[in-house]
């Protein structure tokens, strides 16, 4: 049997039909199939991303609690640390409590100035202040002076005496003139 | 036997040929490969929105989350602050230097001979403890006695400090006599500097050998029994 031969027509209608089809399938595969991949593939990433940022977040989160728990004695002592300073600039509150303090332990007259105040260089201490006084004691008895510095040493931790000079007065003997330089470590507030 | 003639065959041969039209044929199938597609479509487009579900999930319990795990790495900057900011001042307030019982030791090393005039101690930016001490020492022997001071006050300083210096910066005789428990005495004027770190001495070692030797002679004396 001999295949029968197309005409000129059919053969234009042939023609027409594979440029449909190729039209179809480019349409379908550039404006339909394409984009909906994309956006799938797009979506499959920022899933996985997710995911994976929420996982890391749930430990960090859990690393937090832990932390938490074992910086409480540390957070506790930093709290008591930073009570000690009082409210207001220091040079308003720290002279009359030298004053006051001295005063209890019968050394009176005593008189403190702000020398210098400074940052320190200890990045860690970016929250707090580095002051020097310079504390005055006009006249003092010497066993007086020892256990009000041991009461001042013991109760004040962030203070300590950079330089103690202690002169006998010539005209009492019994007394000593006294000049204390004092660092205290203040929290800025 | 009866002829049979097909008077229509032009028109049966017409319809055939319709029936064979390329054109027809080829939407037909066009048409078949275009519902596959739609279908094959409408079942990534199925499958795309339940991606979508999974992200608007995914997205949902990130808002939640991230809120919290700001807050918690905020918190955690603070409290690495906090600890660090803890220890440095702990270190501070451990290794600062007590001036009390520095002056307890100097008042009990000083004898009823002796009177200080003067006391001047600073720390240094090593941390080292350097002190200047000033005073009159009445004896028969004035240097001697101002000699033990010294000696004295280095015994006592070594027993809490270490690297411990006391020299004399200055030992002088004074023509004047002084009033000692109402008998004049020579007396001598002298400068006494100290140098010291405020860190205790780091304990001797003790032999080794002892603590095994105590067990052994702990050991043989029931068998010695």
């Amino acid at each position: 049997m001999k295949p029968k031969k197309l005409n000129k027509d059919q053969i234009q209608k042939i023609f027409l039909s594979t440029l449909g089809f190729i039209a179809l399938i480019y349409c379908y595969f550039t404006f339909f199939l394409g984009p909906l991949n994309k956006s799938r593939v797009t979506m499959i990433q920022t899933i996985g991303d997710l995911q994976t940022k929420t996982a890391s977040s749930k430990t960090e989160l859990r690393k937090t609690a832990n932390l938490e728990q074992q910086a409480k004695e540390a957070t506790g002592r930093y709290e008591a640390l930073q009570k000690t300073t009082q409210d207001g600039a220091p040079i308003a509150w720290f002279p009359p409590k030298m004053r006051a303090f001295f005063g209890d332990r019968r050394i009176d007259k005593v008189s403190a100035r702000l020398e210098s105040s400074s940052d320190f260089k200890e990045p860690e201490l970016s929250d707090w202040v580095k002051d020097i006084w310079a504390i005055e004691v006009p006249e003092s008895d010497y066993s007086a002076l020892g256990r009000a510095i041991a009461d001042l040493e013991n109760t004040e931790p962030l203070l300590s005496f950079q330089r103690v000079v202690i002169h006998a007065v010539p005209e009492q003997p019994q007394y000593q003139q006294v000049s204390l330089d004092a660092e205290t470590v203040l929290f800025k507030k | 036997m009866a002829l049979q003639l097909n008077l229509l065959h032009e028109e049966f041969k017409e319809e055939r040929q319709r029936k064979r039209d390329p054109l027809k044929l080829g939407l037909i199938a066009l048409g078949c490969f275009g519902v596959i597609l739609f279908l094959y479509y409408a079942w990534n487009a199925y499958g795309t929105m339940q991606i979508r579900s999974q992200l608007n999930v995914a997205q949902a319990e990130w808002a939640k989350v991230e809120p919290q795990v700001t807050a918690a790495q905020n918190r955690a900057a603070e409290l690495h602050q906090i600890i660090d900011s803890t220890k440095v001042l702990d270190a501070r307030i451990e290794n600062r230097f007590y001036w009390a019982p520095f002056l307890s030791i100097i008042s009990q090393s000083v004898a009823p001979n002796i009177q200080l005039t003067s006391l001047d101690g600073t720390i240094t930016d090593s941390g080292v403890i350097s002190v200047s001490l000033e005073g009159l020492a009445a004896a028969r022997e004035p240097r001697a006695a101002a000699e033990e001071l010294r000696q004295l006050l280095s015994e006592q300083l070594e027993k809490h400090y270490s690297e411990v210096k006391v020299t004399f910066k200055n030992l002088e005789d004074l023509d004047t006599l002084l009033n000692l428990a109402g008998v004049p005495t020579a007396s001598a004027r002298f400068v006494v500097n100290m140098i010291f770190n405020p860190k205790p001495a780091a304990p001797s070692k003790k032999p080794e050998s002892t603590k095994e030797n105590q067990g052994k002679e702990a050991k043989e004396k029931p068998a010695a029994k």
